[in-house]
């Protein structure tokens, strides 16, 4: 009894903190989405209006096209950055002159913020002031104006967030092939297992919960990209790069529709659970003919 | 030091197992309470979210409330 109260005592903390700034928001999250309120609206009450708010988020084409975006965005953007930062990790469990020196430079995007992000590239991609359209014309006779062309728009956000956060990947995925044992792998060499059965086969097992964490963490962080993309297109040109969290944005504070915001981010919060939820399923869960109690 | 290998211990251990691997469960995947709890959840709000787009307008929402709750009901007990 006495160590289950001090196990009490040392989670109260986390508990409280986790309650207070974690489910309380939630739970009034929930209870503003069954509500119509608009408080700077001529009538600035809460009005109860049952599911209106969910049957009004079904049938709206601009949520639905930036759930497509967004879907689109996180997963050009996840993969991107789990390939990249897995070759970048295994160059540097390599010896080569610089390196501690590229390392160095590779992670210094991760300590600058996400507006900042935006705002630089922003001002690398305006045309006739920005460095990369003026090489893109110059080198490949391209012309890049992110105001006008839509795929041009949505591909530098995604760029732009591999930039930003694949030395993330990097540095959780280079811990976790540092932290392998040697033996399966002098072992598989005695075997005759070349470089791809090797990575197949041994690497990717084992630093398979170290992807998946970082998957889940990059998964959600893209779902809910706003800073970055605000500052380099506006969510623009059109819709090509109204991201869901762009867009509860322009709901509930332009329009001041916090019913429907709320709504609107209930469900944002029930699809990355869904999605982390069927990750975890296809990619760590046990297959099996049983289960626990 | 060799210690005797008791073969029938070891056979009733392994039916034991056996036995535990069959219990039923339609789910392909190995889960506790929660997690079919969870999953009823997900599947409830969605089943709600597709019937407002595709079927309130035939059909009321209520019916889709109770094919919801018997579908997560069905999977918390026999999932």
């Amino acid at each position: 009894m006495r160590s289950n109260k001090i196990g009490w005592l040392l989670l109260a903390p986390t508990l409280t903190i986790l309650g207070l700034f974690g489910i309380v928001p939630f739970l009034y999250v929930l209870y503003v989405a069954f509500h119509q309120w608009n408080p700077f609206g001529a009538n600035p009450g809460m009005i109860y209006n049952g599911a209106n708010n969910f049957r009004r988020l079904v049938v709206d084409g601009e949520f639905l096209t930036s759930i497509y975006y967004t879907a689109l965005f996180a997963f050009f953007a996840v993969v991107s950055e789990i390939i990249l930062g897995y070759l970048l990790a295994q160059l540097f469990t390599k010896d080569f002159p610089g390196k501690a020196v590229f390392r160095t430079i590779h992670t210094l995007p991760l300590i600058v913020a996400p507006i900042v992000v935006g705002s630089v590239w922003r001002l690398m991609t305006t045309p006739s002031i920005g460095i990369i359209p003026y090489y893109l014309k110059y080198w490949f006779g391209y012309d890049l104006n992110i105001g006008s062309n839509a795929t041009a728009a949505f591909a530098l956000t995604v760029i732009m967030d591999i930039w930003h956060w694949t030395p993330l990947v990097t540095l959780t995925l280079l811990a976790a092939i540092v932290s392998l044992p040697k033996d399966p792998f002098e072992q598989a060499q005695i075997d005759g297992a070349n470089r791809w059965q090797i990575f197949w086969h041994i690497t990717l097992p084992m630093i398979r919960p170290a992807i998946l964490a970082t998957v889940f963490i990059r998964l959600m962080d893209a779902l809910r990209t706003v800073d970055e993309v605000w500052m380099l297109t506006g969510g623009g040109p059109g819709a090509a790069t109204r991201y869901l969290g762009l867009h509860i944005w322009k709901v509930v504070f332009p329009k001041t529709d916090y019913g429907y915001g709320s709504a609107i981010s209930i469900i944002v919060l029930y699809l990355t659970l869904v999605m982390c939820w069927l990750l975890y399923v296809g990619l760590v869960s046990p297959r099996a003919k049983k289960r626990i109690i | 030091m060799d210690h005797p290998i008791d073969l029938e211990q070891a056979d009733d251990e392994a039916r034991v197992v056996e036995a535990s691997l069959k219990r039923s469960g339609f789910l392909p995947i190995v889960t506790n309470w929660f997690d079919r709890l969870f999953m009823g959840i997900y599947l409830f709000v969605a089943l709600e979210l597709l019937w407002m787009r595709f079927l309130e307008q035939s059909i009321p929402l209520t019916v889709c409330h109770v094919i919801a709750i018997a579908l997560g009901a069905l999977i918390v007990w026999k999932g």
